[in-house]
């Protein structure tokens, strides 16, 4: 069997996802998701001294640590199952990342497993996280100072 | 109550709890004059929704909602919206924000309605808007 003959057969044998069912699902999911950050951001502005520009960073974190606790209690797996990209791209997406790694090499021991792995997933979150930031922050530090855009 | 009727009865307070418009409250000390100027400046802006205006002691405080497909240039909204009032109070310090924060606090303030503590509570707010993260 050749490389195009294999493909073909796969192509028939594989089942077709149904796109507009998955991206509903996906829909509802990353909707309900930021929903709840919508909530947990009126707290903070109800609450606390923080303004809708301020509170988008404790919102975050506590995004990111709801999805810690659901994934240690195995009920985020069933949420990224039902929703797909919808439950992994916001930032919900990140803390499962963390601590689902962190249980996967939990039997390795404490240092060199979860320790050392506990980033594997995320830890490339972080960097071109970080290196697009300094990127666009590059970019639009030049244009203030060349006076296209104001901060 | 089973639990259809429940979600269907929760669906329905969300849905209409958008209908309630509340739309120009003020607080201030003498005339109602100077609040009535300021009604007009706003109420002729039709991106804005709802506004809460606090005056006192040469300082005007405002917290407006903006429209919700406006809101992408809220920031745009309320400086038109400061430089207008600055024309219509040269002599205050006119402060205009589309944070919901403000709007929320300013109607708290009003609802209080305590002479003593709107400068504080301005001062507060003023200094809340400053912070960047």
């Amino acid at each position: 069997m050749d490389k195009e003959q294999y493909s073909t057969i796969e192509q028939e044998i594989s089942p077709k996802p149904s796109i507009v069912k998955n991206v509903f699902k996906a829909f509802i999911t990353g909707g309900t998701i930021c929903l709840v950050g919508q909530f947990v951001a009126l707290f903070y502005i109800t609450f606390f001294d923080f303004t809708e520009r301020t509170a988008s960073n404790p919102t975050v974190a506590t995004l990111v640590f709801f999805s810690m606790l659901l994934t240690g209690f195995g009920i985020y797996k069933k949420i990224g199952q039902f929703g797909g990209a919808g439950g992994a791209v916001p930032i919900t997406g990140f803390g499962n990342a963390v601590i689902s790694s962190a249980i996967e090499h939990r039997t390795e021991g404490y240092v060199l497993g979860v320790g050392g792995n506990i980033f594997k997933l995320a830890g490339s979150v972080i960097l071109w996280g970080v290196f697009s930031a300094f990127a666009v922050a590059l970019i639009k530090t030049i244009l203030v100072k060349m006076g296209v855009v104001s901060w | 109550m089973d639990i259809r009727k429940i979600i269907l009865i929760s669906l329905l307070a969300v849905l209409l709890a958008g209908c309630s418009k509340d739309a120009f409250r003020y607080y201030q000390n003498d005339s109602d004059e100077v609040a009535a100027q300021a009604e007009t400046i706003i109420r002729q802006d039709k991106r804005i929704k709802s506004a809460a205006v606090v005056f006192h002691d040469e300082k005007l405080l405002a917290g407006i909602r903006v429209e919700t497909f406006s809101r992408f240039k809220k920031k745009k909204v309320a400086a038109e919206l400061e430089k207008k009032l600055e024309e219509q109070y040269p002599d205050m310090d006119v402060t205009v924000s589309a944070d919901s924060k403000i709007l929320y606090e300013t109607n708290k303030l009003i609802d209080k309605g305590k002479e003593d503590e709107l400068g504080k509570g301005i001062d507060r707010l003023k200094l809340l808007l400053k912070e960047e993260t």
